[in-house]
């Protein structure tokens, strides 16, 4: 299991004093490691709700209200999913938290659903990785594994 | 999740997991991150990962599962997210952990506590919401403490964030636990949360009322 902050590294910076924007989000996932496994398309399979991570569902936490796509995304804890295909991957944000993996993922409780273009990697990353980068609107969530990489987009 | 090099030299003198480095375990083998590597202000942390591994606990024991298997539909109660070094040939306490002196409960970002209703520990209401805790080792008790800087990393002492200190005694156990572990217990009215690591362990009572 792992974290990830926005503002990137925001720990560290803040016992270095080094601080200069608003803490705004966090992800909370387990690392799957590649293994010299196919993962898409097979462990991961297309068109299917995969849980992100491994072991307990893969959590977003917003500290603050951001919009994804024009949509308003209050404050608070989700659950975030995302369904594989060759084209686009779909990231879903759904209230039902402290669940396990996606075998219980129930879509009345989806908040956001957004379709992401899908890219290659430059090299190949062997455990999953999910982390935040700066835009000018807001941030990046990056999701990276495999030869494969798709972002979603927050404002704020 | 990242460090820099500056950071490792300021692990040096934070209470942390990663110092006092004596042989035989070379030092390659207990970094619990990639912190040499790696310059400032990389974005990209398509990292290795952590050698002190991320875990999470909550209560009741296991929610996340139970909530798959069973129809729980009350909320969780608590949960703690901490990374757990390992002992890797070490002396824990009294040496890699002094005594007297603050220890993070784990490793990189500080263990977090998040109380999803008001809880009582040793009389004190202890509200809903989220602290970081830490602990003063003794050679017969641990102080834990409950502190406010959240989203923090390792421990830099804060002591004016504090919010509660309880002081808990300690069990010698006759096995022993090589990585740091904690764990919620059922009891009676509420629940322990133990705390344990090589020959040793400890019961924090939380109460509902």
């Amino acid at each position: 299991m792992d974290m990830s902050y926005y503002p990137v590294n925001y720990p560290v910076l803040k016992i270095q004093d080094k601080i200069t924007e608003p803490l705004i989000a966090r992800i909370i996932y387990s690392r799957p490691q590649n293994a010299e496994r196919k993962i898409f398309g097979e462990m991961v399979p297309y068109n299917t709700v995969w849980r992100l991570g491994a072991n307990e569902a893969t959590e977003i936490e917003f500290f603050t209200d951001v919009k994804i796509a024009e949509k308003k995304i209050n404050k608070g804890r989700y659950t975030i999913y995302a369904i594989v295909n060759p084209d686009k991957w779909t990231f879903i944000i759904n209230t039902d938290t402290d669940s396990w993996g996606s075998f219980k993922y129930q879509p009345s409780k989806d908040i956001l659903r957004f379709d992401a273009p899908v890219q290659k990697n430059a090299d190949i990353v062997e455990n999953l990785s999910i982390y935040f980068d700066k835009t000018k609107t807001g941030m990046l969530l990056v999701v990276s594994w495999d030869n494969l990489s798709a972002s979603l987009p927050i404002n704020f | 999740m990242r460090e820099t090099g500056f950071l490792f030299l300021q692990f040096l003198f934070l209470l942390s997991c990663n110092e006092s480095v004596k042989s035989p375990v070379a030092a390659s083998d207990i970094k619990d991150s990639p912190i040499i590597n790696r310059s400032e202000n990389i974005v990209n942390p398509n990292s290795n990962l952590d050698l002190s591994p991320m875990d999470m606990i909550y209560f009741p024991e296991d929610y996340p599962i139970q909530k798959m298997t069973k129809h729980i539909s009350e909320p969780p109660i608590a949960r703690v997210i901490y990374s757990r070094p390992r002992i890797q040939g070490r002396k824990v306490f009294g040496e890699l952990l002094k005594y007297d002196s603050p220890w993070r409960l784990g490793a990189n970002e500080s263990t977090e506590i998040d109380l999803f209703r008001d809880v009582y520990i040793e009389g004190n209401k202890v509200p809903a919401g989220r602290y970081i805790l830490y602990c003063i080792p003794k050679e017969k008790s641990w102080t834990i403490v409950f502190n406010k800087n959240i989203d923090s990393w390792g421990l830099r002492m804060d002591q004016s964030m504090d919010i509660f200190r309880f002081v808990i005694p300690i069990i010698e156990t006759n096995y022993q636990e090589e990585y740091f572990t904690m764990r919620f217990e059922a009891k009676d009215k509420g629940m322990n949360l133990l705390i344990s690591w090589d020959h040793t362990t400890a019961r924090l009572p939380i109460n509902y009322q």
